[in-house]
C-alpha cells in the first residue's frame, strides 16, 4: 500500500469534532459509534464532521475524564469502523501515521516511527510515544501502523513527542460503556 | 511484501538490531545520556554528557549495571571513551561512514530502547577544519538522553555518534569513521595524540611580489611568530617564514594547518613550504606529538 491509499483510508474513518472554534478529531469506532479525547468534548451534544462533508450531531454517551477518553453515538453515520491493529504487531522504530486536523487543517497527514512503548516517566500511564509531528487538532483521532490499521487515539504532546492511548485501553473504556456493539 | 509494512519492518529491525549495543550512561544529573558499546567492554559516548571522572556507571539493555571509568576524552568531536572491566552485551556493528551521503535514511536510537527517525541533512565539511572530523547535520528529533546514542542506518548498522553538545536545537553526529580513529588511538597509546609542529602563527597575505614557487590563486598563508624551543620545528623554521604548504597542501590559515596536523602524521616527515629571504624553500619538518595536556 501506499501512503496515500493509507490516508484516504484513514480519512474515511477520522471525524471533526467541533469545541468552540477548535477543531478536535475522533475515530469511528464502529458504524454509528465514535471515540475520543475526553478533552475534545465540552458538551453533551456535539457536530460531528465526516470526510465526505456531511455533518452530524453526536451525543455523549460515555466519557472518562481520567482516561481522557469518550464515546460518542452518532445516528445514520453509515460508516463502518476503523480496523484494529494486530496486538503486539507494533515496536519501537516501526512506521506510525496520524490524521487530524492539526492547527485547523482538515485530514492531515502526519508520518513518523514508534519512539518507545509505555510510560513517559517511571510508574506514569503507559502510552504509545511516537516520534511523530503532532499539532492542537490532532487530539482525538487516530494513531495508525504502516497497513492503516488503527494502534490508539492521539492525545498529547509533551517534550516533541506524540503521546496515543493504546488501542487496548480504548478496547477496555468502550466495552465498559456496556452500549457499543463489538 | 507491502512497501509500507516492509519499511515499517525493516525501521523496527534496526532499531532493535542496534538497541542491543546501547547502554544508558549515568554520568550527569538527572537525565541518563546513552552510549555504544563499540568495542568488547568499551562504550562510547557524548563527552559533553559525562560530567565525572568518577562514580560512573552505564546500564545494559540487560537492565543491568556496571561501573565504568573514563579512557579518554576528545572534547573537540564531543566523544568521550569509556572502559568497562567486563560486558557480556552485544557489540555494535560498526560501518564505514565515508559511504554515508546526504538524503540517506538514518535512525538515531537510544536507551530503552528509544528511536528517532530522519535523514542526513547536511555532511559539514567546514566544520571538520575546526573538529579535525566531517559532522553529520541530522533532519531528526535527538530526544534528552539521545546524545552519546548511535545514529544507525536502514539496517541498524552504526554510521554515527548523536551529540546536541551544548545546544538543544543542534542535531548532528560525529561519523564513526571519527570516532574509530579515537577510539584507535586510545586503545593503542592510552592517551589522543596531538600533532604538532611547534610554531605560532599569524595569517597574512601573501605578498603581491611573492617570489616564483607560489601556488596561484592562493591568496593567505601563514607567517610564523613564535617557534618552541625544543619542539620539532626548532632549529628548522624561523620567526618570519611564511608557511604555504604542508606536504603539497596549501595553508590558508590557522586552521588547515590544525587540519592538516593529525594524528596519524606523528613521527612523519612533511615537507614545508616557506618564503623565506625572498625565496621559496622546502624544509623538512618531523611531525611531534604534543606532551599531554589535560583537557
Amino acid at each position: 500500500m501506499d501512503l496515500d491509499i493509507l490516508a484516504d483510508s484513514l480519512r474515511r474513518v477520522t471525524v471533526q469534532v467541533a469545541r468552540g472554534n477548535v477543531v478536535g478529531a475522533g475515530v469511528v469506532w464502529a458504524p454509528e459509534w465514535v471515540v475520543t479525547n475526553a478533552h475534545v468534548i465540552r458538551h453533551r451534544s456535539v457536530e460531528i464532521g465526516l470526510a465526505d462533508g456531511r455533518r452530524a450531531e453526536g451525543l455523549v454517551v460515555a466519557e472518562d475524564r481520567e482516561a481522557d477518553l469518550a464515546l460518542l453515538r452518532v445516528p445514520h453515520l453509515g460508516i463502518p469502523g476503523a480496523v484494529a491493529a494486530e496486538p503486539g504487531r507494533v515496536r519501537v522504530g516501526s512506521l506510525i501515521v496520524a490524521i487530524g486536523h492539526p492547527f485547523g487543517i482538515r485530514g492531515a497527514l502526519t508520518r513518523g516511527i514508534v519512539h518507545a512503548l509505555g510510560p513517559v516517566t517511571p510508574g506514569g500511564r503507559s502510552w504509545i510515544q511516537g516520534d511523530l509531528k503532532l499539532g492542537p487538532g490532532n487530539s482525538g483521532g487516530p494513531l495508525a501502523d504502516a497497513q492503516g490499521h488503527l494502534l490508539g487515539l492521539n492525545a498529547m504532546v509533551a517534550g516533541g513527542l506524540a503521546l496515543a492511548i493504546p488501542l487496548g485501553e480504548v478496547s477496555r473504556f468502550v466495552d465498559a460503556a456496556g452500549v457499543c456493539p463489538a | 511484501m507491502d512497501r509500507l509494512l516492509a519499511l515499517s519492518d525493516e525501521l523496527a529491525a534496526a532499531v532493535h538490531q542496534s538497541s542491543r549495543a546501547v547502554f544508558a550512561v549515568h554520568g550527569r544529573p538527572r537525565v541518563p545520556s546513552s552510549g555504544v558499546h563499540w568495542r568488547p567492554a568499551v562504550v562510547v559516548t557524548a563527552n559533553h554528557t559525562v560530567q565525572t571522572d568518577e562514580d560512573i556507571t552505564v546500564t545494559g539493555p540487560d537492565g543491568r549495571s556496571l561501573p565504568a571509568v573514563v579512557m579518554g576524552r576528545e572534547s573537540a568531536l564531543d566523544i568521550a571513551v569509556l572502559k568497562l572491566e567486563t560486558s557480556e552485551v552485544t557489540v555494535a556493528e560498526v560501518g564505514d561512514s565515508d559511504t554515508v551521503r546526504v538524503g540517506h535514511m538514518v535512525l538515531a536510537v537510544g536507551a530503552g530502547p528509544r528511536a528517532s527517525w530522519g535523514v542526513i541533512s547536511a555532511i559539514d565539511r567546514a566544520a571538520s577544519r575546526r573538529s579535525e572530523s566531517d559532522v553529520f547535520g541530522l533532519d531528526l528529533t535527538l530526544y534528552p538522553g539521545f546524545s552519546g546514542g548511535p545514529l544507525v542506518d536502514g539496517r541498524g548498522v552504526v554510521v554515527g555518534i548523536n551529540t546536541s553538545g551544548a545546544s538543544r536545537h543542534r542535531q548532528v553526529a560525529i561519523p564513526a569513521n571519527s570516532v574509530g580513529r579515537v577510539v584507535e588511538a586510545l586503545l593503542r597509546h592510552g592517551r589522543i595524540p596531538q600533532a604538532y609542529l611547534g610554531v605560532g602563527t599569524q595569517q597574512i597575505r601573501v605578498p603581491e611580489n611573492a617570489p616564483p614557487g607560489v601556488t596561484q590563486g592562493q591568496r593567505t598563508a601563514l607567517i610564523v611568530v613564535e617557534v618552541q624551543p625544543g619542539s620539532p620545528a626548532a632549529g628548522l623554521l624561523l620567526v618570519g617564514d611564511v608557511i604555504l604548504s604542508l606536504d603539497g597542501t596549501p595553508i590558508s590559515d590557522p586552521l588547515d594547518l590544525r587540519a592538516a596536523l593529525r594524528a596519524e602524521r606523528i613521527g612523519q616527515r612533511l615537507m614545508v613550504s616557506v618564503i623565506r629571504a625572498g625565496q621559496v624553500l622546502d624544509v623538512p619538518v618531523t611531525v611531534g606529538e604534543r606532551a599531554d595536556r589535560r583537557r
